[in-house]
């Protein structure tokens, strides 16, 4: 069978900047950290820790999600649930053939708050004491299998733990799915909570800005870590034939993903693979590469991996374009990036991040503001452990 | 054009049954189950007291930071890698694909016992908390430079990696991937899986009557796959062809299994090699010893292989090493690959007879020998509803 373009046709989005394309984008133009101090009450964390969250807050999930569904679901699960049908109503599909409908859903720590619950529930209380219900929404493909289930999806379902780079490895599994046909609609995206161990960790790693009033820095001098976020995104992704016969609103044409691993990584840090990382880049979309206008970046104010970011970046994308650091706003997790390509293609505005004022002149590279028309997006990320992906996102 | 074929040219396992794709293959025609009191942690707080833990004797790749199941990970990927040469894997045109359902879970329990205890605790193996660990740790272990995709789908995740290498193989993305599944026993998954009732207080019996489900083990099956021009190319030996991959999603409960489900992603694995149903020889299982999952997994089979059904020899590894859960994919897809060489269905473990109300061929006492040219299924259903199942051959002379 021929291979299929693929497009996205729907997006949805939940996270610190609250519901939507539109909040989303405020809050990028803003520029402003969405930060607030964590819930530290089961003590986890160190006494000078990171004491900041990008975290989404109580969110109004009621148009997407019953009461009734939300109690037999972890937050995450709700989350996921809540924003594939946020997309598909932005794709104007109300039903989905079940047979052909994929699911590619990327998390980083899975249900973090339910696992850390049942855990603490055995630890403490015993064996017998754990909850079926806990545990069986606790496995990171929860998530997936919810939305299988709200939908009635019953094609290829997949579930991705790639750390930072797994919103763009679900993104690209999701349109092979489709170009491949093994199905004709895909929600792909990343979906995260950060749980207060999952932070107290993050943070004894020194993975995390850190002190009351640190914020992430990007491609900055004072960068000192990132911001821990949490969020969902997630895209329908279609046959580009099928979407134009229905008449489809077209916000994206997926374009190549580009997948490498830099050996040289630590185990929780990011490598020195430059050269490998931008050769791997260059020799798979040379021609790709020449024509895009904007740079989704992952920097996300960590010191090695911002510099790593920054010199693959000027290694393979020597012309010009502009670079959006959205994750100095709502912070890694949670597939951002993802919605802010969109962003990006629909001409959004986008605000100087007042916190990358000093930027880093040995890595060469800052961010961009005003607004911007992209046409063609490279999207970014470089995970902590050595896994790089980047995809590319065009105007349709 | 068509895809280019792919092929399966090293193995590698670490179970209860020890380290090393030989003794498991002698261990498992012995029908010997690996499963014994548990030893890991105190069992007293739970409602059973056994497992198929590795034992305390494995040699395993050394690692004081690394996590039980990057240790599980390592080993036996080395053991799958052993006759390729090192620069063919220290290259763009090599990736990994593995599965995990827990990352180092075990570890996490430990640190977070610790913090309850207002102490400090081990926190290095924590950077394999999130469940890429375990492949992660091979990609580096074997620096390679290609793609690297973890995937955790509960206990489909080692097939659904199989899955995607095979796809970056025959994309043309890469040439060689190291692909497969490790995952480690924790108390979180032991008590889980109690308080849904699904543990047997005795070693597992699938497809018996009498199954009163599961028996939770560790471990990590790995497989080297290549392209068939790049096998040729380099004189390896040849084991099978890894020729296709079905997935589905039940759609229909988070933790009760489909059998609609399990037998669409059988039809799909089917339909991607070009095969009817009748090309099946035998079919290694899910066969957790549950008995919704064996009901659920036989009245696929029915649904797929009709009045065939009773006549296809059918073996649960499970009754040997254990259900690995995100792992349980990658040894099962060793035990179809060395049923595939040898020629012969190992047994399920255990002297019952099968069930007759499931109606199926269960190979049970001794193995079952094979024609000459076989097509193989390994089958795993999961949590969230999820289904996967690759398909091996015989290479075709």
């Amino acid at each position: 069978m021929k291979r299929r373009d693929v497009v996205v046709t729907g997006i949805g989005c939940i996270g610190p900047w609250g519901i939507g394309m539109q909040e989303l984008s405020n809050a990028l133009q803003r520029a402003e950290p969405l930060s607030s101090p964590i819930d530290r009450r089961s003590h986890y964390h160190r006494r000078a820790g990171a004491e900041l969250l990008a975290a989404c807050g109580p969110l109004e999930l009621s148009p997407w999600l019953d009461a009734q569904q939300a109690r037999r679901m972890s937050l995450l699960s709700q989350y996921a649930v809540a924003t594939a049908r946020m997309a598909l109503q932005d794709a104007g599909l109300r039903t989905v053939r079940s047979d052909r409908t994929a699911i590619a859903l990327a998390t980083a720590f899975g249900p973090g708050a339910f696992t850390e619950q049942l855990t603490r529930q055995i630890l403490e209380k015993g064996g017998k004491a754990a909850s079926p219900f806990l545990f069986t929404d606790c496995v990171a493909n929860a998530p997936a299998g919810q939305v299988a289930i709200d939908l009635g999806a019953r094609g290829p379902n997949v579930t991705i733990c790639q750390r930072e780079a797994g919103p763009l490895l679900a993104l690209a599994h999701g349109a092979n799915e489709v170009a491949a046909g093994r199905a004709d609609v895909c929600l792909a995206g990343a979906v995260d909570e950060m749980s207060e161990l999952s932070h107290a960790i993050l943070d004894r790693f020194r993975a995390l800005a850190r002190g009351r009033g640190e914020v992430p820095r990007p491609f900055d001098r004072r960068r000192r870590g990132f911001l821990a976020g949490e969020g969902a995104t997630i895209l329908v992704l279609e046959p580009e034939t099928d979407a134009r016969a229905r008449g489809a609103h077209l916000l994206c044409r997926v374009g190549p993903t580009v997948r490498a691993f830099d050996p040289s990584a630590g185990r929780a840090s990011f490598g020195t693979g430059h050269e490998l990382l931008a050769a791997t880049l260059r020799e798979r979309i040379a021609g790709t590469l020449c024509e895009v206008d904007t740079i989704v970046s992952s920097a996300s104010g960590a010191v090695h991996g911002d510099a790593l970011e920054a010199r693959v970046l000027r290694a393979a994308c020597p012309t010009r374009t502009n670079v959006l650091v959205p994750k100095a706003v709502h912070g890694e997790y949670g597939g951002g990036t993802l919605a802010t390509a969109l962003l990006a293609l629909r001409g959004a505005p986008f605000g100087y991040p007042p916190a990358c004022s000093e930027p880093d002149e040995a890595l060469g590279i800052a961010p961009t503001s005003g607004f911007v028309h992209a046409r063609r997006v490279l999207c970014s990320a470089l995970a902590a452990g050595g896994v790089a992906a980047w995809s590319v996102l065009e105007a349709p | 054009m068509n895809p280019p074929a792919v092929v399966v040219t090293g193995l590698g396992a670490v179970s209860s049954l020890g380290v090393g794709v030989d003794r498991h293959w002698q261990q498992a025609l012995g029908g010997h189950a690996g499963i014994h009191p548990l030893g890991l942690f105190s069992t007293a707080t739970h409602r059973t007291a056994i497992a198929a833990e590795v034992p305390d004797d494995a040699v395993l790749v050394p690692g004081r930071n690394l996590s039980r199941a990057e240790r599980f990970a390592c080993t036996a990927a080395a053991e799958a890698v052993r006759g390729i040469p090192n620069e063919v894997l220290r290259s763009p045109r090599a990736g990994v694909f593995f599965g995990s359902s827990t990352g180092a879970l075990y570890e996490a329990e430990q640190f977070l016992r610790a913090l309850l205890q207002h102490r400090e605790g081990h926190l290095a193996p924590l950077a394999a908390q999130q469940n890429d660990g375990p492949g992660t740790a091979v990609a580096r272990m074997l620096a390679v430079q290609g793609p690297v995709v973890c995937f955790s789908t509960a206990c489909t995740s080692a097939n659904v990696a199989l899955s995607a290498a095979l796809d970056a193989l025959r994309s043309g993305e890469i040439d060689v991937a190291v692909a497969g599944g490790a995952d480690e026993l924790c108390e979180t998954t032991y008590a889980g899986f109690n308080s849904l009732r699904a543990v047997d207080s005795r070693p597992t019996r699938p497809f018996r009557q009498s199954r009163a489900g599961l028996s939770l083990g560790e471990g990590a099956g790995v497989l080297l796959l290549e392209t068939l021009a790049h096998a040729q190319k380099r004189g390896a030996t040849m084991l099978c062809e890894l020729a296709a991959a079905g997935l589905s999603c039940d759609a229909h409960h988070v933790s009760a299994p489909d059998p609609d489900g399990a037998a669409a992603a059988i039809g799909n694995a089917l339909q991607a090699a070009g095969l009817s149903p009748d090309a099946v020889t035998f079919v290694n299982a899910h066969g957790t010893g549950t008995t919704h999952n064996d009901d659920a997994e036989s009245k696929a089979m029915h649904a797929v292989f009709g009045a065939r059904s009773s006549s296809i020899p059918v073996t649960s590894s499970k009754s040997l090493v254990g259900h690995l859960l995100g792992a349980a994919g990658g040894i099962e897809a060793v035990f179809t690959v060395l049923s595939i060489v040898h020629r012969l269905v190992p047994p399920t473990a255990g002297d019952e007879p099968a069930d007759p109300a499931l109606g199926l061929d269960v190979v049970i006492g001794e193995g079952r020998a094979l024609p000459a040219q076989n097509v193989g299924l390994s089958t795993n259903l999961a949590f969230g509803g999820n289904n996967a199942v690759v398909l091996f051959r015989s290479l075709r002379p």
